[in-house]
């Protein structure tokens, strides 16, 4: 082995090393992709109100739909309607939601609660 | 090719046939490895061996005859690993022919490592292409960390193979060109 192949040796196993890093660098590292997951509240098309589910807090408010005031309750990271004047009482029943792209919804009162974003994916085919 | 006494040809023709040999047996070994695709590089000593004692266009010849003849031995014949292994020899060939020709400063050790990265870009490249998709790169760091050993020890072997005291290899040759 020459001075020639050391040098070599080195080179490439520092240059494959560096593409490693560099291809696989981003998977290592700590990943901060949860984005604030808002939710949103439209009453008849209209934004009534937007509500941080990311503050973990508690608590709960009227939205007065078309037919009556509904109650909506958030708790941490998911929201359901708590109380709903309409007969069937849908909305209600559907409980809670706390992934994005999932709603709520009231068709006599005309209300829409739905958590912002894209829904994940239910399945992948290739 | 150049012009080969009956002597050469048979010698080149032999080189061939080690060639289709380890290549077949080669693709026969499971290594266990994580991933597909890692192999000893057995064959590379011989495409190397013509390269040392023949130069370009017969080292070129032996690589490419032995992946046309290991591809119809084993069933693979203009199959996607087929594909993947012509454009492996290209790139090694290349790469090791251009060291051997322009540098003095490298054993067979340097030049068959130099050679498994040339035999992995021609294979990604090819693989790119057939994929339509550039995303194989991310197997580079996989088969650079696995053929730089593989390409240490096949040139390691060829390296003992040459300066073995008896002289085998060399005497066996035919118009041998010098020791380096």
């Amino acid at each position: 082995m020459t001075r020639g192949d050391k040098f070599l040796l080195a080179g490439l196993l520092l240059f494959s090393l560096l593409s490693a890093g560099a291809l696989y660098g981003r998977w290592l590292l700590p990943q901060d992709q949860k984005k604030a997951m808002r939710a949103v509240v439209t009453v008849q098309g209209k934004v009534v109100r937007r509500i941080d589910l990311a503050s973990g807090a508690r608590s709960s408010f009227v939205v007065d739909g078309r037919v009556g005031s509904s109650t909506v309750e958030v708790d941490g990271a998911r929201v359901r309607m708590l109380e709903a004047p309409c007969a069937g009482g849908i909305c209600v029943k559907q409980s809670w939601i706390a992934h994005p792209g999932q709603s709520v919804v009231c068709i006599p009162g005309e209300i829409l609660i739905r958590i912002e974003g894209a829904a994940p994916l239910d399945a992948v085919s290739r | 090719m150049t012009k080969h006494d009956t002597r050469g040809l048979v010698y080149l023709s032999m080189l061939v046939a080690m060639g289709t040999a380890l290549h077949v047996v080669e693709g026969m070994l499971s290594i266990p490895m994580p991933v597909p695709g890692v192999k000893l590089g057995l064959a590379n000593m011989v495409t190397l061996l013509a390269l040392h004692l023949y130069g370009f266009r017969d080292g070129l010849t032996v690589a490419l005859m032995r992946v046309l003849l290991a591809s119809l031995v084993s069933g693979m014949f203009l199959s996607p690993g087929f594909l993947l292994g012509i454009s492996g020899a290209l790139g090694s060939t290349v790469v090791m022919a251009l060291l051997l020709k322009h540098t003095r400063c490298f054993s067979m050790i340097g030049i068959s490592m130099a050679g498994a990265v040339g035999h992995n870009a021609g294979q990604l490249l090819a693989a790119s292409l057939v994929l339509q998709s550039g995303a194989v790169v991310y197997y580079l760091p996989v088969l650079l960390l696995t053929g730089i050993p593989t390409g240490f020890f096949t040139g390691y072997l060829l390296n003992s193979l040459l300066q073995h005291e008896s002289g085998i290899v060399r005497d066996l040759a035919p118009t041998a060109s010098a020791p380096r």
